[in-house]
Parts: structure tokens; sequence; C-alpha cells
């Protein structure tokens, strides 16, 4: 007997124990990921840059402090060779590997800053402008071996410094990883979440409602239920061929716009965000509504002003699931042509654009090493919109929730 | 309440009836992942030297994938250049031209090699095209395919397991890898093959270009980082992708020769190497006028692609100096080609 109660308990201890195992397993995964993240993503938010002193006056650049406050000031200083005028500074301040040292579009940094005070063109500056890829790897200890001898005579000077990136939260791709900014991609996905969630909460929240309160039990309403339960384990590329074939050939929308990334998005959260309210709507106790007809409501004024209002927090939870899911979608957006490179943030719903896991996707397959630190800064952003999402579900459920 | 429903139920329905606008601003280029970046970089400088164009939209589909897009018709909603890691096949000429697009130029801008590549712990293999072929054809002359380790289709190689990561059937580069490698492999070693192609094409295709498919041959889509991280935790297995991957993870992989040739700028410049393959833009004439920014873009090309310039740094290998004196030329005086142009297989 004895003996019997020993194997009960100890039986006991074990399932316990497998049980506290699985969630520190679960736990050490995700730390393990926020800590690699983390530790990969945060030198993405900053860049190095060299200080390179520019003596304007001797360069003679050929447009006067007036252009510059215009609009094609741009245009005027590509014309008058700025490129070639930051080329000869970076040569003469650095010796025959200047050109390496600072990156590509350091002239466009030189140009920001001619822009913003066009009284520098009188004078002799030192202008902080990103360096290299080379440069880079060679801080990181990597590189060419040449390199490093030269980056390191210049760290000891102390040229270097390092800076929080605010090119990255506000510009869109490059092909130089020092120059990339996720904005256009952060831009795009709100664009496109905009589209998905004005699409898809309103019809499925409709069809939820009228399920649940007008329709008839009846073999058809079955079918629908079943066909609703299966849309939403369908695979989501499947949704994006329906995009293709719908959206992009048949009613001719442009290729890679948010909005179609929106419409083909919603199509895919529509039945979670339907089977989400239909059970919220479900959990409202019949006793309300059969007090608000008694009391002469009619049904609209039932639905809308006692079973809406307490199923809402059920319908915001799966709303934002649902959303969550098309934030983090990358396979029915590649269909419809949002993989592409696109190097200026969208301005309206029809302008190419891109979103965070697609960008994300896109620079994990650069060739220039410099694109991992970004892909984990882009990851960190991506996770930073999502937390604040989910955020916004638990806040709204709790304002909303009502209990009895 | 109502008013409120109103409002989102007719924004839904304008959302869904807005339709595109009858003309672009902006360049639209599609195709081949091996082109990309340097198709990126161009379009870039483009817009740094013109400040009052548009950036291009450049989308990687894979040249068959954007050939397909190129050749769907002439208008806003197609695009404008395609990149091609190989040349265009009569097939997808005809189709362009089944579809009203009509004057195609084709512009070479450089050169690539498809390398093989393996972990710096790797067996150090040493291939020729014979072997591969008999290691990766789904039926190696005529019989189905067996070969599990290198040393069962050479025994002079080591004997390690056949395992291959390479790029899907999307792409050009197994198209090269097809064509230049497989093709050649196969007529080297099977002489009815080489008679097979005069009579039967699709039968010449079954047997030397098809690759098996049963896992020795993974297939890792048109994301070539993910084949090098996957060489470097499996240092057994033999990596193909484009030149410009092994250039930039030369500290971590080491080129497989083929016929004794390494992957090399030097090899691949002056053809030695059996994987060496020109890279093509093909533009649409039609859009030349419409679309602002082609004529900067083509110009802006031709002024990256010289052997010093910055496409080289990015990877690219300069073509011929004859080569590319013709390209400006077709740049220049907007030559198109007809479906004999591409019947000339030999790489120009």
């Amino acid at each position: 007997m004895q003996k019997r109660i020993r194997r009960r308990y100890a039986a006991e201890r074990r399932f316990k124990f497998m049980g506290l195992a699985a969630v520190v397993l679960s736990a050490g995964f995700l730390a393990f990921l926020l800590v690699t993240m983390l530790s990969n993503g945060l030198a993405g938010f900053s860049r190095t840059e060299v200080a390179l002193p520019i003596d304007f006056p001797a360069a003679k650049l050929d447009v006067t402090a007036k252009q510059l406050q215009n609009r094609g000031a741009d245009l005027a200083l590509a014309g008058a060779g700025l490129d070639e005028v930051v080329d000869k500074a970076a040569t003469a301040a650095f010796g025959e590997q200047g050109i390496d040292i600072i990156s590509d579009r350091a002239w466009t940094e030189v140009r920001e800053a001619l822009k913003s005070d066009p009284t520098l063109l009188s004078r002799k500056a030192r202008i902080d402008v990103p360096v290299s890829q080379d440069v880079q790897n060679a801080l990181d200890g990597g590189g060419k071996p040449a390199m490093r001898a030269i980056v390191s005579g210049m760290q000891a000077k102390g040229l270097f410094s390092n800076k929080f990136d605010f090119g990255f939260l506000t510009s869109a791709d490059s092909t130089d990883p020092t120059n990339v900014g996720i904005w256009g991609a952060l831009k795009g996905s709100l664009f496109t979440m905009l589209v998905t969630l004005l699409i898809a909460f309103p019809i499925g929240v409709l069809s939820a409602v009228y399920l649940e309160e007008y329709a008839p039990r009846n073999r058809w309403t079955d079918l629908i239920e079943v066909s609703i339960n299966n849309l939403a384990a369908v695979p989501s590329i499947i949704f994006g061929l329906l995009g293709l074939a719908v959206f992009l050939s048949f009613l001719n929308l442009p290729r890679s716009a948010s909005l179609v990334g929106g419409l083909t998005l919603a199509l895919m959260i529509m039945p979670v965000i339907v089977i989400a309210s239909r059970n919220a709507i479900k959990a409202v106790p019949p006793s309300i509504r059969d007090a608000a007809l008694g009391v002469g409501a009619s049904k609209v004024q039932v639905i809308f002003h006692h079973v809406l209002p307490l199923a809402l927090p059920g319908i915001l939870t799966g709303t934002i699931i649902g959303m969550a899911r098309a934030l983090g979608e990358t396979a029915p957006l590649l269909m419809i042509g949002m993989r592409a490179f696109i190097a200026q943030p969208p301005e309206g719903l029809t302008d190419p654009a891109t979103v965070l896991p697609v960008q994300i996707f896109l620079w994990s397959d650069q060739v220039s090493r410099g694109f991992v630190e970004r892909t984990s800064a882009a990851i960190i952003v991506l996770l930073v919109f999502l937390l604040a999402m989910n955020a916004l579900a638990i806040y709204l459920r709790n304002r909303f929730e009502t209990r009895w | 309440m109502y008013g409120r429903l109103t409002v989102i139920a007719a924004t839904a329905i304008a959302l869904t009836g807005c339709s595109q606008d009858s003309s672009r601003d902006y360049m639209k280029i599609v195709g081949s992942s091996t082109v990309y970046p340097f198709s990126t970089a161009v379009a870039e400088a483009m817009v740094n030297t013109n400040p009052a164009l548009k950036t291009p939209v450049i989308e990687s589909t894979g040249t068959g994938g954007g050939m397909k897009l190129f050749c769907g018709g002439v208008g806003v909603q197609h695009p404008d250049v395609e990149d091609a890691s190989r040349r265009m096949t009569p097939n997808e000429f005809a189709a362009c031209t089944q579809n009203g697009v009509n004057g195609i130029m084709e512009i070479q801008v450089g050169m690539d090699g498809v390398a093989l590549a393996e972990s710096k712990k790797g067996p150090k293999l040493e291939l020729t095209r014979a072997d591969i072929y008999k290691a990766l054809a789904a039926n190696p002359m005529g019989k189905p395919q067996t070969a599990k380790f290198w040393s069962d289709v050479n025994p002079s190689l080591p004997h390690t397991p056949i395992q291959v990561f390479g790029p899907p059937s999307t792409s050009g580069t197994r198209d090269a890898l097809a064509e230049l490698i497989l093709a050649k492999g196969c007529k080297e070693v099977d002489p009815q093959a080489a008679k097979l192609e005069e009579t039967d094409k699709d039968a010449f295709k079954e047997r030397c270009q098809r690759i098996r498919e049963d896992g020795a041959y993974v297939d890792k889509g048109e994301n070539d980082n993910i084949i090098v991280q996957n060489l470097t935790v499996s240092p057994n297995a033999v990596g193909i992708f484009g030149y410009s991957y092994l250039e930039e993870n030369r500290d971590r992989l080491n080129g497989v020769p083929i016929n004794g040739v390494a992957a090399t700028y030097e090899n691949i410049a002056d053809r030695s190497y059996p994987g060496a393959r020109p890279l093509f833009i093909y533009v649409k004439k039609q859009h030349l006028n419409a679309v602002p920014g082609m004529k900067q873009f083509l110009n802006q090309y031709s002024q990256m692609w010289g052997p010093d310039g910055p496409l080289v740094a990015k990877g690219m290998i300069a073509a011929p100096a004859d080569v590319r004196a013709n390209s400006e030329k077709i740049i220049e005086q907007g030559i198109t080609i007809t479906a004999d142009t591409l019947k000339d297989d030999e790489l120009h």
C-alpha cells in the first residue's frame, strides 16, 4: 500500500517536473533569440563616422549660397562635382587610401551639411561622414590586413566616433550597409496594416454578428462554418497566389503596392477575426439579450448596445492576433511583388512599398557583410512594433472588459 | 453608429475601386538575383547624380520568373528592364513578340562565374565537368543515378557523400550550371548524347541537364547567403552560387576548381574558367521614351561597368573591352534583337 502511494506521488512529481521543463525550454529559446538579436542588432543602430576636413574655398565649388537654399540644391551640387571634391579631401586627409576609408555615399552627407548651413562654403570645416564597410570590418577585427593597419593608426589619433544612426530610422533601403534605413519598410508595414484593418475588421465582425445573431441553423450555415475554419488554416502562400490572380491580373492594381498587400493579408486574417468574434459573441450570456428584448429593444439595438460592447474585448484580441500574424507575414507578399529594392519611402497606398519582414529577408540575402548587423537591428524594430501592438491589445481588453 | 459604419464601408469600397495611374514616373526592373546587386547600385548612383529622378523599383525574381513578367506585355504595369544571368531563350523571345513586346535591346553588362565552393575544412575537391555531370544528373548516360559518394563517380576523388546545395529551377545560375557544366560534361563522357542533341532536344535535356531529385542536390532558394551559412556547418558539402558570394566569403570558403581551373577574377574574365557566363540586361525599347530615367539608367550602367568601375568592387567581373564597346553601341543606337540573334549560342 505504502509503496503504491509513493509511486503515485513520484508520478505526480514527474509530471509537474515535465511541465516545468517545457516552460524552461521555451523560455530558454526566447532568451537565446533575444540575446543574439540584441547583441548583434544594437550595433546596427549606430554607425562609425570619421571627421573629414574639407577646405571649401579652395575646392572652388561652382555654387552660390543662394542656390543652396533653393529646391535645385541637390542638382546644383551634383553638377558642381561635389563627389570629386569629397574624394580629393579624403585623399588629402588620409593619404592614398582615403577614398576607401569614407563611404561611397559620404558626399551626400556633405551635401546635407552644406544645405543646412550654406556659410560652410566660405570656410574650412570638419564634417563627420560615415566610414566604408572595409573600415567597419577592420574596426570589428576582420577585413583585409592592410586596411587593419591603416585603421589602427587612425584609431590611435582618435579620428573615429561612434554615433547613433538617425538615418537608420529615417531613410529607406540602399545598397550600402552604412546608408540603409528601416523607415521605408516601416511605413510600408503601417500602410499595409491600415488597409488590412480597414477591410478585415468590419467585414469579419459583420459576418460574425450575422452568423451568430441572425443566421438560421441549417446545413448551409454549417457548411459556411466549416469553410471558415478551413480557411483559417490555409497556408498563407495560397492567399498570395489568390492576390496575384485577383488583384493584379484581374483588377489590374499596381504591383508591389501596399494596397494590394493589405487586401491580400485582409483575406488571410478575415477567418481568424470571424472565429474570434463569433466565440466572443457566443460568450455573451443569453439572459442579457433576453432582458434587452424584454424591455422592448430592437434586434439592432440589442446588438449595438449590449452584445458588441460585451464582446468587444474578445473581438479586439482576435483582431490583434490576426494583425500580428499579418505583420509578420512574408510569403504572400513575395507573390505580389513586395520584395523589391525600394529606395524611397512610399507616399501613398499605390506607391511601391515593402514591409518589415520582407526587408529583413532581403537584407539577409545581401552580399556585403555589414548587412548582418542591420538585419538584426531591423528584427528589433519589427519586435518592438509587434510588442506595441500586443500592448495596445492588452490595454483595450482591460479597458472594455466587464465582469459579472 | 450607422454614420460611422457607412464611412468605413465607403472607405473600403473606395480602396478596392481605385486603380492604377495611367503613367508611371519610376522604372520597374525585375529578374536575376545575381544581377540584382549591380542594378541596385547603378540605380542608386543614377539618383545621386540626377536627384530629380525617382529610384527604380528593382525586384529579384530569378531570370526565368522575371522573363515571364517582362514578356507579359507593353504598358505601365509591365517591367521596363529585365536582369538576366543567362541569354533570353528563343521561346521567351517568342512569348515577348506574341504579347506585343517588339524591340528588345540586349545589353551585356559584365561577366559572372558559376562558382562551386566548399568549407575551408572541406576535403579540397577538384572536379571535372564530367565528374559534376555524373554526380548531379538525374540519369547519367541514360541510366538511373546511383552515385552516393564522390568516389563512386571517380575513384580518385575522396570517399565523402555527395551533398550539393544549389539554386532552384527559376534561377539563371541553375540554367548556367546545366548549360555550361552539365551539358558539356555530358557530351564529353557520352558520345550518344552529342548525337541526341541534334535529333531530339528534349531527350538531350532529360539525359544531360536534368538534376537529380533524390536529396543529394538540395535546392536552397534564391538566398545565396543561406548556402554559404550551410557550407560553414557542413564541411563535406559543395555549394553552387554566383562568383561574388565566393569572393566575399574567401575567408570561410574554398573555391572548387573545375577542370583544373580555379574560379578567380582573371580566369572568368578571359573565359578559361568553365563556369564563366555573361550577365545581361534586356530593355524594352517601347518604354525608352515613355518612362523617365531609362536612358540615364543605361548610361549610368555603361559608366560603371569598366574594369576599374564600382560594379567590379561589388563583385562583378568586367566584360572584355570589345564586348563593352559593342554594348555601348547598342545603347547609343538603340539596336534591338531578332529571333536570329538569340540562336547564336556562343558567349560574346
